[in-house]
């Protein structure tokens, strides 16, 4: 029986029985809620409307619903929540209420900028940066001694910033008289032209220099700022003197940070140059679970598993793309099918970029420097040969291009040959560290 | 046909009382109005805005029964400029009411009162409670409750038992005050909400009894009864947030300053404060200074220094002025206790050796 459907007739029934002002102070609000061997139970809004109907509408009411539904024995009166959508509403804030009190205990602490939030309980550890993760530890043990400086680079949304302020934190709580301060490079950069401008160069040295732990971020933007990395030397030297731990993040190696002077250069790989490099599988699927675990939400696990399989690379997307899904859930307040989840981050997903066979040959070419002719020919020259290996391999693996076609283009190879041809790169990659660099430095042209 | 006579004080006050719970704006005429019950050797008067009900009983010499309606906005304006102190006789004629005294004769239109709904008796799980300390309770904490209806939870006063006490909170989650009040031998009480639209009702009915009230609940509504006043309540159906895991267990600064001078340092301080009320506090027990600050750049600026017994690490916090203000009237003792973990953590703010009330203000952020 619909239920719904049975109210609503009833309601444009009782509504010429009853006077417009009743009407509307009374039924509004009203549902039947269920219907039970033959009871009615109708969903009232508060105490106030269910002793009324009660009281003056209950001949009314039971007469209408015993003409529209003759199986009808009883009406009950049952007092629900009102306006079930608001209420949905408000049931869904629910996990953020309590939070303003306390959510404001997490602000960053103003003495050393650190973000209590960043913490090892919350920091996935797998393949891509369980380096870092080792040394981070050791420098807790020994902070100032074993790895300084502790320079960590990866690309844009890895947990940079994550694990260098847990690592502060960390030695924040285990010694408690260490005084930590974090900063980006960009406010060592203000303070300093600041100092300069009001004439207190020297308090700018002292403020720096007072603390134990100093821990700068996104030190790539320096390579133009002459004066800074004068300073930062500087700054770096008492430091290292006095077996102060400092960490750097950045999202290039120290090599690659145009102009960087040297002598900081140098002063970076002196101690521990670690990189945090994309999570594989795995690690974004363990990523995803402890994220949803924190927020208490559970998803199926087919839902976490396509997330993790689609959003590649960055930590951050992943977040990002499964916020999207939590907000969906939270507004409908019902776990979302697999094929909506599929629907709702489908245009985050990067697509299997389409490149053209003859870039590919080209960007390799001019990466061994070769020219971009020698590639198609016949010819078994070693340095022709492996850069033919690499484009098969690249095509193949990067943008799955079928093995007849990349033969055919190719200079018309048989299909066999190049499957010869990736099953070798493959296999050299797990051997050949340089290999393994070259061809993510080509990856890297593509982008 | 109502017919009865009645000490003027009496109808008065409790026409005061019911009119202000009557229904403003709503779409049924009738709950403007006030009905007139007479039975037996009563007159009971009636009023409700479907969110709050009331019944007060006041003795009568009743000669006829009977039941009218009657504007209730109408009947406050006739009886606050009757002054005589005799009785009064209210007499129903032709569909309108009389009313008369020796000096006056006053005939009202009624209202058709077969519209006019019952009040919820409410049933379920009873206490009494003397009413001063309901009132205390209440009052102690109810202007911290949120005035916004987005969170209905945390729109309300909320109260359950403990232990021996009754224990009252309000949060609008920016501050948030808990009042305990000791009652002997009470009921189990699980926690109910009121609404915070209708506790001033409930402050104003009870505020000036004394005696015990009983207290009903379910949970769906609450009432309230005392020997000639019952007064009901729906309650809202949700879930306070777990407060206590929020008052911090330690301190790191610890400061006694007399209310008094810290009430009037604040109300100083808001001649200067902006927009946002924030006012400084700047605490250094070493040097033994208490300072309060604001400047407001249209206005000026101020520093209010003041003795107390202080203790621990320097803090500087910003508040809003009123946020510390409203807890000042809860407070009973001369002194007041004020604690501090950091500037980032709340305030506490109590009485001194009185564990009884306590509140949390959150610091602004600067």
């Amino acid at each position: 029986m619909d239920t719904k459907q049975l109210w609503k007739r009833c309601l444009v029934e009782i509504e010429t029985g009853v006077s417009k002002a009743n009407f509307s102070t009374w039924f509004k609000n009203t549902s039947i809620l269920r219907e039970e061997t033959g009871i009615v139970y109708v969903g009232v809004p508060n105490e106030f409307v269910r002793d009324w109907l009660k009281n003056k509408y209950h001949k009314l009411i039971t007469k209408t619903i015993a003409d529209a539904y003759e199986n009808m024995r009883a009406v009950e009166y049952v007092i629900t929540k009102l306006e079930t959508d608001r209420q949905e509403l408000s049931n869904i804030n629910q996990p953020y209420l309590n939070k303003e009190l306390p959510l404001k205990d997490l602000y960053i602490n103003p003495d050393d900028n650190l973000n209590p939030r960043y913490r090892f309980d919350s920091f996935i550890v797998g393949g891509f940066n369980e380096l870092a993760y080792a040394a981070s530890q050791a420098i807790i043990d020994n902070p100032g001694t074993k790895y300084n400086p502790f320079f960590i680079y990866g690309g844009t949304g890895l947990g940079k910033t994550h694990l260098i302020q847990a690592v502060g934190n960390a030695i924040k709580e285990k010694y408690q008289d260490k005084k930590v301060h974090y900063m980006t490079l960009e406010k060592f950069a203000t303070d300093f032209i600041n100092s300069l401008q009001g004439n207190k160069a020297n308090s700018f040295k002292e403020k720096y220099r007072k603390y134990d732990l100093l821990i700068i971020d996104d030190i790539q933007f320096i390579g133009k700022m002459e004066k800074i990395q004068e300073e930062l030397f500087h700054t770096f030297n008492t430091f290292y003197e006095n077996n102060k731990q400092i960490i750097f993040s950045s999202d290039k190696h120290p090599n690659h940070i145009p102009e960087l002077a040297d002598r900081l250069k140098s002063r970076f790989s002196a101690g521990m140059i670690v990189d945090i490099s994309e999570p594989e599988y795995e690690s974004r699927l363990a990523i995803l679970k402890v994220k949803t675990q924190e927020l208490g939400i559970s998803f199926e696990p087919e839902i976490l598993e396509y997330i993790a399989s689609v959003i590649s690379g960055n930590i951050r997307e992943l977040e990002g793309n499964l916020n999207i899904v939590i907000c969906q859930y939270r507004l409908k307040n019902k776990a979302p099918t697999l094929a909506e989840v599929k629907n709702l981050i489908k245009n985050n997903i990067k697509p299997k970029k389409n490149v053209n066979i003859k870039d590919v040959v080209k960007t390799v070419g001019e990466y061994y420097s070769l020219e971009e002719t020698s590639i198609y020919e016949k010819t078994r020259r070693k340095e022709i040969v492996k850069a033919r290996q690499v484009v098969m391999y690249l095509l193949r693996e990067d943008f799955n291009v079928s093995y007849p076609l990349i033969g055919q283009k190719l200079g018309g190879k048989d299909h066999t040959t190049v499957i010869h041809s990736y099953l070798k790169i493959k296999a050299d990659i797990k051997n050949d560290a340089q290999l393994l660099q070259e061809l993510e430095q080509i990856r890297a042209l593509f982008k | 046909m109502i017919k009865l006579e009645c000490e003027i004080e009496k109808i008065k006050n409790a026409i005061y009382q019911t009119e202000r719970i009557t229904g403003k704006n709503l779409t049924l005429p009738v709950l403007g109005s006030i009905l007139f019950i007479a039975s037996g050797k009563s007159l009971k008067m009636r009023a409700t805005n479907l969110s709050l009900g009331i019944e007060i009983e006041v003795p009568a010499k009743v000669e006829e029964e009977g039941t009218v309606a009657v504007s209730g906005s109408v009947l406050t304006g006739i009886f606050s400029n009757i002054f005589q102190k005799e009785n009064v006789v209210l007499e129903e004629k032709d569909g309108n009411l009389l009313i008369k005294t020796k000096k006056s004769q006053i005939k009202l239109k009624c209202q058709p009162n077969e519209d006019f709904p019952t009040i919820p008796k409410v049933t379920g799980n009873k206490f009494e409670i003397d009413s001063k300390k309901l009132i205390d309770g209440i009052k102690s904490v109810y202007y911290s409750s949120s005035v916004s209806d987005i969170k209905p939870e945390i729109s309300s006063v909320y109260f359950y038992s403990k232990d021996d006490n009754l224990v009252f909170v309000s949060t609008d989650s920016f501050r948030l005050a808990e009042k305990k009040i000791k009652v002997k031998n009470i009921e189990e009480v699980p926690g109910i909400l009121i609404p915070f639209k209708n506790v001033p009702e409930i402050l104003r009915v009870f505020g000036e009894f004394g005696g015990e009230v009983e207290i009903c609940f379910n949970k769906n509504q609450i009432s309230f009864s005392s020997d000639n006043v019952y007064l009901t309540s729906r309650v809202i159906d949700g879930i306070f947030p777990d407060y206590p895991q929020i008052i911090p267990k330690e301190s790191k600064t610890d400061c006694v300053v007399l209310k008094q001078d810290l009430l009037n340092a604040l109300k100083l301080s808001n001649i200067f404060s902006d927009k946002f009320n924030q006012v400084n506090l700047t605490v250094k027990p070493k040097e033994k200074v208490f300072e309060l600050s604001s400047q407001n750049n249209e206005v000026g600026e101020n520093k209010t220094y003041l003795d107390g017994a202080l203790s621990g690490e320097n803090v500087e916090v910003s508040f809003n002025y009123k946020y510390f203000v409203d807890c000042l009237q809860s407070i009973n003792t001369d002194s007041v206790s004020i604690r501090f973990n950091q500037s980032s953590k709340p305030i506490v703010v109590s009485g001194v050796s009185d564990n009884s009330f306590i509140y949390l203000i959150m610091p602004m952020n600067r």
